[in-house]
């Protein structure tokens, strides 16, 4: 039998959609447990890295440097570490989902206004706007495709680490991926599995989606006449 | 009005890009400042709307000291063009040009309106309001820059190298519409560029500056070709300025001989007659071409001039209109050595030959020489 | 922390050690070597990159973990597994980087190297590739940094890396014990980066450091 068959016998087996350890239930508390961190690090990150961006100088080339370092960190370790000195409580899944959210979209906010155009930053001055207006109505706008792209990474590497937590003890999907584990049966942890991809792929298309969407026209077409 | 008093910018690791400099650019005249690179223009001007603060000195612009007036504020009162336009990628062309209004608190509805009369200003089709700025060509571009920088009537307009970036056509075609733009506007101009002839062209006055920041001579143009004050000056004013200078000077003065110009129903023996080694041949008042005597003399004498092979016209000057420059190129380019001169309509006047276009331009050396005299007594003092 | 626990039990620290490098740099060098192909094909037809980068997008939101388990049946609870995937996850990371330097060769260097009669073949090796060579071995580094960190997530399954020290650090309330293991695995990766940022330097003697 093959992983996906497996799988789809496990999904559709009507006995995991009732009860409280239901799949609709793991799915939802999986979507509370991402979204929650991302947006925590979005609020922290994106003012941060519009800050650091529109500084430039060696303070960004620092920021950058520090994405090798950040990627480096085994979040199954962080986790672990959390778990044992703040046992299961909230902070021990939200602080390292958090820390571990926020390098992208640091790094993305801060290269997307760095990387404005100075002739169009030397414009913006000049016209007579002040340092808020300028960043808010130029460089802002001119930075969201690598925002949304910082937001995008974040997403899905929290989506991804989120599965992980259920190893400590948190619910969401994780949790038919351990709990068959343990049991010896690989249907749960094929479906549980094949979920988590489900909703890694949502999450990598909305986000499409969304930059689609929010990306100002003129942007837009300039980078498609690019590629 | 700007006025410089002794503006000095050093830099933290000591070069100076400008050197106490004393400049006063007069109301709705176009300054230009120009020189090699490094030599301090582009702080200079962007010392006037605040990119850039002087390390010593005060810059006034209509009386007031700059330093006092918030800096957002200053530049919202000042256009600024740059070299590679700073175009806002993420707006339209119409939101591009509106952006001071709109900054000052306009409705978008009223600004996007002053946006449309702004393009049909600078010569943009109506139609390219809604495009965005990468959609348009490097000429276009430079034009919407000018645009944005007029949206809100600002009396002083600074241009850093503006025209620099396109190709010598489009160049020569902004120009001419900045020299158009200003004679409708009067604003105060100050602009920026390496190209002497840029500046000769648009400049009513023209500071040629020393490398460091210094000025080496402040002039309108023609006197910057007639009266270089030292051999820096000379030189980077280029070598053949004896005969650039020559389009300062009107062909009006001109002396024409009407004798050589025969129309084309008149016979070789009438052209023969008129005793001239070359007739210009005419058709309903306009130049047709020229023939040589040696030719005339081997045909029959009825042969109306029409039916004589010609030699081409080549270039024709303006009499009222063109420049001793403009006469000179014209009978160096005419194959009997003589320039023909037209009329506003085009209608034949006469020729001028080498010896009458010699008068003329020893005249005007002449009154050449008076103005570099006065030049040197003005910055000498009169001889002992 | 109990230090003494370290020299104690050294053997098996240096041995998941060496198992954790080779499950994050062995899967990145075959990413490397697939995605190279691929990219120079990709840069050249442009019509290829569009659905190659999509393909490329979905694999990489794919959680390592998820396709561990779903390798599992076709390979079973071994080392493999866990190649394969993090392989996958290296061409997600490597391959735009590829196809990202070659783009980055001004086209007038191409063109004077043709004009002088290089053929295609002797230009990709002897310019292309080259000049491309900062931007693929960044992509590298990212690959070798975020997979030897993935590897030990491994051990979840089963495949014996540094991730056992957490596993067998919380089984046993020891904290030193995954104190070690986070702290070699971010070494370990770093050093890794380092070497890489080493090489690069020495086959782009041209560049400039800043």
């Amino acid at each position: 039998m093959s992983f996906f068959s497996y799988a789809w016998d496990w999904i559709t087996s009507s006995a995991n959609w009732h009860g409280s350890d239901s799949i609709p239930h793991q799915v939802l508390a999986h979507i509370g447990y991402s979204a929650l961190p991302l947006l925590i690090a979005a609020v922290i990150a994106i003012p941060a890295g519009v800050a650091i961006g529109h500084r430039g100088g060696r303070l960004a080339n620092v920021v950058i440097n520090v994405a090798n370092a950040w990627r480096s960190i085994p979040t199954l370790g962080l986790l672990i570490l959390l778990a044992v000195f703040l046992g299961f409580s909230a902070l021990t899944w939200l602080l390292p989902l958090v820390v571990l959210a926020i390098p992208p979209i640091l790094i993305n906010a801060a290269a997307g206004v760095a990387g404005v155009d100075p002739g169009v930053r030397d414009a913006a001055t000049g016209v007579g706007m002040t340092t808020w207006q300028q960043i808010l109505r130029v460089e802002v706008p001119i930075a969201v495709p690598l925002i949304l792209l910082g937001l995008r990474t974040s997403a899905i590497f929290v989506v991804a680490t989120a599965t992980i937590a259920a190893y400590i003890g948190l619910g969401g999907l994780g949790r038919f991926i351990f709990d068959g584990l343990a049991s010896n049966e690989y249907g749960p942890v094929a479906g549980g599995a094949l979920l988590v991809v489900f909703l890694a792929v949502l999450v990598l298309v909305l986000f499409t989606v969304l930059t689609r969407l929010l990306t100002p026209a003129g942007l837009r077409q300039q980078a498609e006449t690019e590629n | 009005m700007i006025t410089f008093e002794a503006v000095t910018k050093r830099y933290p690791d000591g070069t100076v890009a400008v050197d106490a400099l004393d400049l006063e650019v007069p109301a709705g005249k176009t300054m230009v400042l120009v020189g090699p690179s490094g030599c301090g223009k582009t702080t200079s001007l962007r010392m006037i709307n605040r990119l850039v603060e002087p390390t010593q000195g005060t810059i006034l612009l209509d009386g007031t000291d700059i330093k006092e007036r918030n800096p957002a504020h200053l530049r919202r009162g000042i256009g600024y063009v740059i070299q590679q336009t700073g175009l806002f990628p993420h707006r339209t062309i119409e939101d591009n040009i509106a952006t001071v209004p709109v900054l000052n608190g306009w409705p978008r509805k009223k600004a996007r309106a002053r946006a449309s009369e702004l393009m049909a200003l600078v010569g943009l089709d109506s139609e390219l309001a809604k495009r965005y700025p990468h959609q348009l060509s490097g000429g276009q571009q430079q034009r919407v820059g000018v645009a944005r920088a007029l949206a809100a009537d600002p009396p002083v307009l600074l241009m850093d190298e503006p025209f620099s970036a396109v190709d010598p056509v489009v160049r020569a075609s902004l120009q001419d519409q900045l020299l158009s733009l200003q004679a409708e506007l009067r604003k105060t101009i100050v602009l920026v560029t390496h190209d002497i002839e840029e500046a000769i062209k648009v400049g009513d006055l023209v500071a040629l500056f020393r490398p460091h920041g210094k000025i080496a001579q402040l002039a309108p143009p023609e006197e910057l070709l007639a009266a270089p004050v030292d051999d820096y000056v000379a030189d980077f004013v280029g070598f053949d300025r004896g005969i650039r200078r020559l389009s300062f000077v009107p062909a009006a003065g001109l002396n024409l001989d009407a004798g050589p110009v025969l129309p084309a129903a008149a016979t070789v023996a009438e052209a023969l007659a008129a005793a001239r080694p070359w007739i210009c041949v005419t058709d309903a008042g306009r130049p047709v071409g020229w023939v040589d005597a040696t030719t005339l003399g081997a045909l029959p004498g009825g042969t109306p001039l029409g039916q004589v092979p010609a030699e081409p016209i080549g270039h024709s000057f303006t009499a009222g209109g063109d420049s001793l420059r403009a006469a000179l190129d014209a009978a160096v380019l005419s194959p009997a050595g003589q320039a023909v001169a037209v009329d506003g309509d085009g209608q034949v006047l006469g020729v001028a030959t080498f010896d009458q276009l010699r008068d003329a331009i020893q005249a005007a050396e002449g009154s050449s020489r008076r103005q570099a005299r006065q030049v040197q007594h003005a910055q000498q003092g009169p001889p002992t | 922390m109990m230090w003494s626990w370290i020299p104690g039990n050294w053997p098996l620290i240096w041995q998941l050690t060496r198992e954790n490098a080779y499950l994050g740099v062995v899967p990145a060098l075959v990413g490397l070597v697939i995605s190279l192909p691929l990219g120079v094909v990709a840069a050249r037809w442009r019509w290829f990159y569009p659905p190659m980068l999509a393909a490329v997008n979905i694999l990489y939101a794919v959680p390592s973990l998820a396709l561990f388990i779903a390798l599992i049946p076709a390979f079973g609870l071994t080392d493999t597994t866990v190649v394969i995937a993090l392989t996958v996850f290296s061409l997600c990371v490597i391959l735009p980087n590829v196809v990202a330097g070659m783009r980055s060769v001004p086209p007038a260097t191409r063109q004077a190297a043709t004009a002088m009669g290089y053929g295609w073949l002797r230009r990709l090796v002897t310019v292309e590739l080259p000049l491309a060579t900062p931007v693929i071995i960044a992509g590298l580094r990212i690959a070798v940094v975020a997979g030897i960190s993935l590897a030990s997530v491994g051990q979840l399954i089963g495949v014996s890396s540094l991730g056992y020290l957490f596993i067998d650090g919380l089984q046993r309330s020891f904290p030193t014990e995954i104190w070690v293991g986070l702290f070699l695995v971010i070494v370990l990766a770093l050093v890794c980066d380092l070497i890489l940022i080493i090489i690069r330097r020495a086959l782009t003697p041209w560049a400039v450091h800043s």
